[in-house]
């Protein structure tokens, strides 16, 4: 499913390693607001799996993962 | 001791000291993973654990790779995020330590109160 909504905010862990992309998003996702969307880029090849757990424990959800040559472009809304 | 704040609770188990570094940074990292799933997380340091967190050892060792951080770095990315120290007063007198020597930040507890940690938490891994 395309995101055609605009990310409140883009972050940026392309290069670093777990635990530092899930560390990053749960800090950054504090930051916006509730039902707005974050876009994370990460390429830890972990990424998929820690995302999905990552939003079921944390409440907030998980809207696509789409895969761009070595990048995860990860899309999550800030549950409300 | 916990809150029961959090979503869960895991508690960590750190065994090995500064004689070993490979081993010295994973539970930080594990910890802060599971702190940013808002889970409530302890690492309870006994045996050669305490050794890690003198004040004067934190700066000075770290895990292979990760472009060169000190163990603080790591100490400080699960701390800041809400992960609480623990050790018990027999391994610090193992390791000839005092609460002193130590980090701020880490609390004493004792072999009840880390079993009762224990039985309450959702997962205990030890290292």
């Amino acid at each position: 499913m395309p995101i055609t909504e605009t990310p409140a905010q883009v972050l940026d862990c392309k290069g670093l390693q777990c635990p530092m992309p899930v560390i990053k998003t749960a800090q950054a996702i504090k930051t916006i607001e509730p039902g707005q969307v974050l876009e994370l880029l990460a390429t830890d090849p972990g990424v998929e799996p820690d995302m999905k757990a990552w939003s079921s424990r944390t409440g907030n959800e998980l809207l696509a993962i789409d895969q761009e040559g070595e990048v995860f472009h990860v899309f999550l809304r800030r549950n409300g | 001791m916990w809150t029961d704040e959090g979503e869960g609770k895991v508690l960590y188990v750190q065994t090995h000291g500064v004689t070993d570094p490979g081993r010295c940074a994973t539970p930080f990292f594990l910890a802060a993973s599971a702190a940013a799933m808002e889970v409530e997380v302890g690492i309870y340091f006994t045996m050669y654990g305490p050794t890690l967190l003198q004040k004067d050892v934190v700066d000075k060792i770290g895990p292979k790779g990760d472009q060169g951080m000190p163990l603080a770095h790591f100490i400080k990315q699960a701390t800041d995020l809400g992960v609480r120290l623990y050790v018990c007063q027999p391994s610090l007198e193992l390791n000839d330590l005092a609460l002193e020597d130590l980090i701020d930040g880490v609390e004493m507890i004792g072999g009840a109160a880390f079993n009762d940690m224990a039985m309450r938490a959702d997962a205990v891994v030890s290292f």
